[in-house]
């Protein structure tokens, strides 16, 4: 490299005027080309890129309280636009997405508020959102008697966390629903850590008194196959990860024993690498392991997903136009495979 | 000063196996829900199961505020 090689191209300054759409508005970020704005405006290109690429499968990690927080409409139409195409969640944000399909809301509340006076009129804090008590309760009953009856159709079967989502996603009948919009269009969405939720406790509910052949088998081992065989038979791999967590290294994972490494990352973190965790742990490091190709076009994007994450689709989509149409590379064939795991 | 003394008294609302369900005028009581009995009970109802709840919420003092408003 020679001095030169160095400053090949200046900083152009951000121009803000009332008219600037989302995507305009991402452009000039790309030209100053710096700090978050540059990484954001790449981010926004990897993922039409993604989208473009008719190889490519797109991996959607979820992770950190994005559902209650607001994103669950935005997740949910991805779905059905068939603009990702496999979801990886914690169990914590499907449980989320149950609660108001079942009638239940999400407030906006307010981080600095008396948490034992919420705790006294059972109302739950996450962060500046609210949950009330009963909300988590009557989930708590439905899913009792939804496992009930997943457990009826299913003797003597265990059930891939994929396909214990969809079991829930065919009772659940809203179609804002990121369980309902998966089920119906049957895009895979595993929840590698589904017992570490409310699901979790309600197999407690639903088992406590039954004999251990009559309660509901979910196994989570079963993901494995599934999961990497969707990467290995993808020319192409993308992930747009949402935090970081289980949600983030499944999917790493299914690349990395899948021998194939990711060829497009988006991560949209605030953690740290310095404490040596996944979360915060850099792309870079990730090729180390890979995970992601050394050539993959990647970004880390230092932000609130609350933020970050609709401003990359509505660019992407701004870029798209209204009229295009994808067809999902992984969607003929990983139908066929799952029903050979049956 | 009534509704004070009331509030001391055995409800399920200050039941240690309640869960808000209908706030304040319903409660869910884990205790019936393992007995395979109808959980949903009402916040100032009571049966001989009853034990004190390790924390004081607000269910039976709205119950009653809102009983009383009736």
């Amino acid at each position: 490299m020679q001095r030169k090689d160095f400053l090949i191209e200046p900083v152009k300054h951000i121009r803000i005027n009332g008219k600037l759409t989302v995507d305009q508005l991402i452009q000039q970020f790309k030209n100053s080309g710096s700090f978050g704005a540059g990484r954001l405006s790449t981010a926004c290109e990897i993922y039409e890129k993604m989208v473009r690429d008719d190889e490519c499968t797109i991996f959607l990690a979820l992770a950190g309280a994005v559902v209650p927080a607001g994103l669950r409409s935005l997740v949910a139409d991805l779905i059905r636009e068939r603009l990702i195409d496999v979801v990886v969640s914690t169990g914590a944000n499907m449980v989320h997405d149950a609660i108001e399909a079942l009638g239940g809301h999400h407030y906006i509340g307010h981080w600095a508020v008396d948490d034992h006076i919420l705790y006294k009129y059972h109302i739950y804090r996450i962060y500046d959102v609210f949950v009330p008590e009963e909300d988590f309760t009557k989930l708590d009953y439905n899913l009792k008697m939804m496992y009930d009856e997943i457990a009826a159709e299913n003797i003597g079967k265990s059930l891939s966390s994929n396909q214990f989502a969809w079991e829930l996603g065919k009772r659940l009948k809203d179609p804002n629903s990121i369980l309902r919009a998966a089920y119906e269009v049957q895009v895979p969405i595993f929840l590698p850590a589904v017992r570490d939720s409310e699901f979790g406790f309600a197999y407690w509910l639903h088992a406590w008194k039954k004999a251990p052949e009559e309660t509901l088998l979910v196994d989570a081992f079963k993901d494995l196959p599934e999961l990497v065989e969707i990467c290995k038979d993808s020319p192409k791999n993308g992930m747009i990860v949402l935090g970081g967590g289980v949600p983030r290294n499944t999917v790493q994972s299914a690349a990395l024993a899948s021998k194939k490494g990711m060829d497009y990352a988006i991560v949209i973190t605030m953690d740290r690498a310095e404490t040596g965790g996944l979360s915060g742990s850099t792309l870079e490091e990730t090729v180390s392991w890979g995970k992601v190709k050394g050539k993959a076009d990647k970004v880390m994007v230092i932000g609130d997903t609350m933020i970050v994450f609709p401003i990359i689709v509505a660019s992407a989509l701004e870029r798209l136009g209204e009229d295009y149409k994808r067809l999902p590379y992984m969607k003929r064939k990983y139908l066929k495979q799952l029903e050979a795991y049956k | 000063m009534k509704e004070k003394a009331e509030i001391k008294r055995k409800f399920c609302g200050n039941c240690g196996n309640h869960n808000a369900y209908n706030y304040p005028d319903q409660v869910f009581c884990t205790k019936r829900f393992s007995e395979n009995k109808d959980p949903i009970v009402q916040t100032l109802w009571c049966c001989e199961d009853w034990n004190p709840s390790s924390q004081e919420c607000y269910c039976i003092e709205e119950a009653m505020k809102k009983r009383n408003s009736k």
